[in-house]
């Protein structure tokens, strides 16, 4: 009776064993020919991609993350598209941790038009013509806050930290943007941290916790309430200002007397893709002048290419407060370079959120 | 054994059938069930070093959880706003429950589809629609600044603890009334008669009738709608603020941003032992009533 109770138990698990052996190659497939590309929301329209849409109809797949270190979790669990979309503070780490190859700079055919400033980055240079990273976009992070309900506002980071405003304010949930600012406020180097100084911006942040009504990377949620005037100052990129002054919403995207702060971010090849080709067309066509207008006119960010910027109006760029430079605007900001803390600032962030 | 063996005197379809029975099972049961629960405790032992399975043996995130208040706290705060989430399901639907099993005659079967009618929706949706509810310039706030209650909208709803547990009271109301309905359904109307005869007020008949003959449908209810509130994540997240973050976001957070899987998995592994022990205790109780009956 034992032995024929095992026998069925063992034909069973062979029967499964078979049957998921079956089923398993087909789930690990990827698809093939159409590229996968793993972006910010916001960055999936297809007017960014007229020139490879036309040329690939249809051959692209778009996911979304809400901040790059969500990404970064999400390809360390397996997720494996061929493009990725991080900004330049986690090149380095995310090489560090073989996530990402080369592209070859011969085969972008307007890497010349990428301001020098962007092009030249130390931690995007992977040798031999190659880098780690395509630059493509770049903005700024500030406080945009209601005109009306704060008429005198002081131009400083520390209105994050005015306890008049508990409740009605909210701010970036990542790591590259609310601690920065917050070890700016403390008075101490975002990028370099020794273990006093760690100490200090948690200090900052927990000062900050019970003012906040969010923690948050979902910006039209900050936005609706920025309109309804739930919030009257939240921690937004350049975009949110636009969307808002679009619909006509009393705000104005603060220039803080600490410096605003200016991200660039850009394309990297996701090791072990499949399609290298699909994938150079993408970048080239995201490099036209075309697709960084319409990244200037939608989100109020600046291109990387300076075709971009010759191809829109003056008059457009003054609205957006744009320079045709980037360097004039980053000689006035802090740029986000590569944070040696990155992974102490990471679980310091998501401690205190929790009330640690 | 009872049954015969079929192998005997069937060839090889009913072998085939009985591979096709219980495929789903073992698949489900050993690849869902035991592999992921002994991934999870294996990772909850590991050190963290940023590799995908971790390095050494340790028993030092287990301490953390233990040592550090901040874990027992949002663990006890949880705890709490799952048994209010719980609490107020229940009693908001143990009347429902009793009109519907006592007199609902030939609408029965319409009300208690009416009652699932919400699940139709996704979860996600019901949540966002109490976001709008509840929100700054929502269906709350107009209707008391336009009633002249408010000078102006209140803060107060949205992004706070109560906002969870209202939220998760209305997501979770069916799972209360189902249970609470087959007991009382099962229920013979002659003891509500008998118990009449002997003089019972229809309050005592209810306090000593009806309320224990549904005491298992009750805790049932409770366990349903408990075990999957404790580890709730995405309501304190959508409606809760920094104020209510709840044990599910603090799992997630460690499997996300923080980058620390092993802690996470201790976390899941701690939190299902809490759980584990309050079902125990609640099963206790029904055993404790069961014999009293």
């Amino acid at each position: 009776m034992k032995t024929d109770r095992f026998s069925m138990v063992a034909k069973t698990l062979a029967c499964s064993a078979l049957a998921l052996s079956l089923a398993l190659p087909s789930l690990a497939q990827a698809e093939d020919g159409k590229l996968s590309y793993l972006t910010w929301s916001g960055y999936e329209l297809p007017e960014y991609d007229e020139a490879y849409l036309k040329a690939h109809p249809d051959a692209v797949t778009i996911s979304v993350f809400g901040d790059d270190d969500d990404a970064f979790t999400k390809l360390k669990a397996g997720f494996r598209p061929d493009l990725a979309h991080p900004c330049y503070d986690k090149i380095a780490r995310w090489q560090k941790a073989g996530m990402i190859e080369p592209i070859d700079t011969t085969k972008i055919k307007n890497w010349d038009n990428i301001f020098p400033i962007f092009r030249n980055l130390p931690d995007i240079q992977a040798g031999d013509g190659k880098v780690w990273m395509v630059p493509w976009d770049w903005g700024n992070t500030s406080i945009l806050y209601r005109t009306d309900l704060l008429p005198d506002a002081e131009q400083s980071w520390n209105l994050l930290w005015d306890k008049r405003y508990a409740g009605r304010m909210a701010t970036i949930d990542a790591v590259h943007d609310t601690p920065v600012v917050a070890a700016l406020v403390a008075g101490v180097n975002p990028f370099d941290l020794s273990p006093a100084d760690l100490d200090k911006v948690a200090d900052k942040l927990r000062e900050q916790r019970p003012l906040m009504a969010a923690y948050t990377t979902d910006m039209t949620s900050v936005e609706q309430s920025l309109a309804s005037g739930a919030f009257v100052a939240a921690m937004t990129w350049n975009a949110s200002a636009v969307t808002l002054k679009k619909q006509g919403v009393p705000v104005a995207f603060m220039h803080p007397k600490e410096g605003m702060l200016t991200w660039a971010c850009g394309f990297v090849f996701i090791k072990g893709m499949k399609n290298k080709d699909l994938a150079y067309d993408f970048i080239n066509s995201r490099l036209e002048a075309s697709s960084g207008k319409h990244l200037i006119e939608n989100n109020g960010y600046g291109s990387s290419t300076s075709t971009a910027f010759a191809a829109e109006t003056p008059e457009k760029l003054k609205e957006l407060e744009l320079p045709a430079n980037p360097e004039d605007m980053l000689k006035k900001t802090v740029f986000t370079g590569p944070m040696k803390q990155a992974e102490e600032l990471a679980k310091m962030l998501e401690k205190i959120k929790a009330g640690g | 054994m009872i049954f015969t063996k079929p192998d005997k005197t069937s060839g090889a379809g009913s072998v085939l059938f009985r591979c096709g029975i219980f495929l789903p099972g073992t698949v489900l049961g050993l690849g869902l069930v035991v592999f992921s629960l002994s991934l999870v405790t294996f990772f909850a032992f590991r050190h963290n070093d940023g590799s995908l399975l971790g390095r050494g043996w340790t028993g030092s995130n287990f301490l953390t959880i233990l040592t550090d208040p901040l874990y027992v706290r949002i663990a006890l705060r949880s705890v709490i706003l799952a048994g209010l989430a719980t609490l107020a399901t229940v009693i908001a639907a143990y009347p429902v429950a009793y009109c519907i099993a006592v007199h609902g005659g030939r609408y029965r079967k319409l009300v208690l589809f009416l009652v699932t009618l919400p699940f139709w929706t996704s979860y996600l949706l019901r949540v966002f629609a109490w976001k709008i509810v509840l929100a700054y310039n929502g269906v709350l706030n107009s209707f008391l600044v336009g009633t002249g209650l408010l000078h102006e909208p209140s803060l107060a709803f949205l992004n706070t603890p109560a906002a969870v547990v209202v939220t998760l009271a209305h997501a979770y109301a069916p799972f209360a009334i189902l249970p609470i309905y087959t007991a009382l359904e099962s229920m013979p109307g002659s003891l509500l008669e008998a118990a009449a005869d002997l003089g019972a007020r229809p309050l005592t008949a209810f306090r000593r009738i009806v309320l224990p003959y549904s005491f298992p449908g009750v805790l049932t209810a409770i366990m349903v709608v408990f075990i999957p509130t404790v580890g709730d994540y995405v309501t304190p997240a959508l409606v809760g603020g920094p104020q209510s973050v709840m044990i599910g976001s603090l799992i997630e957070m460690q499997f996300g941003r923080a980058n620390d899987w092993p802690f996470g998995a201790a976390l899941s592994v701690a939190v299902m032992l809490v759980i584990a022990g309050l079902i125990a205790l609640l099963r206790k109780t029904e055993a404790g009533k069961e014999s009293r009956l």
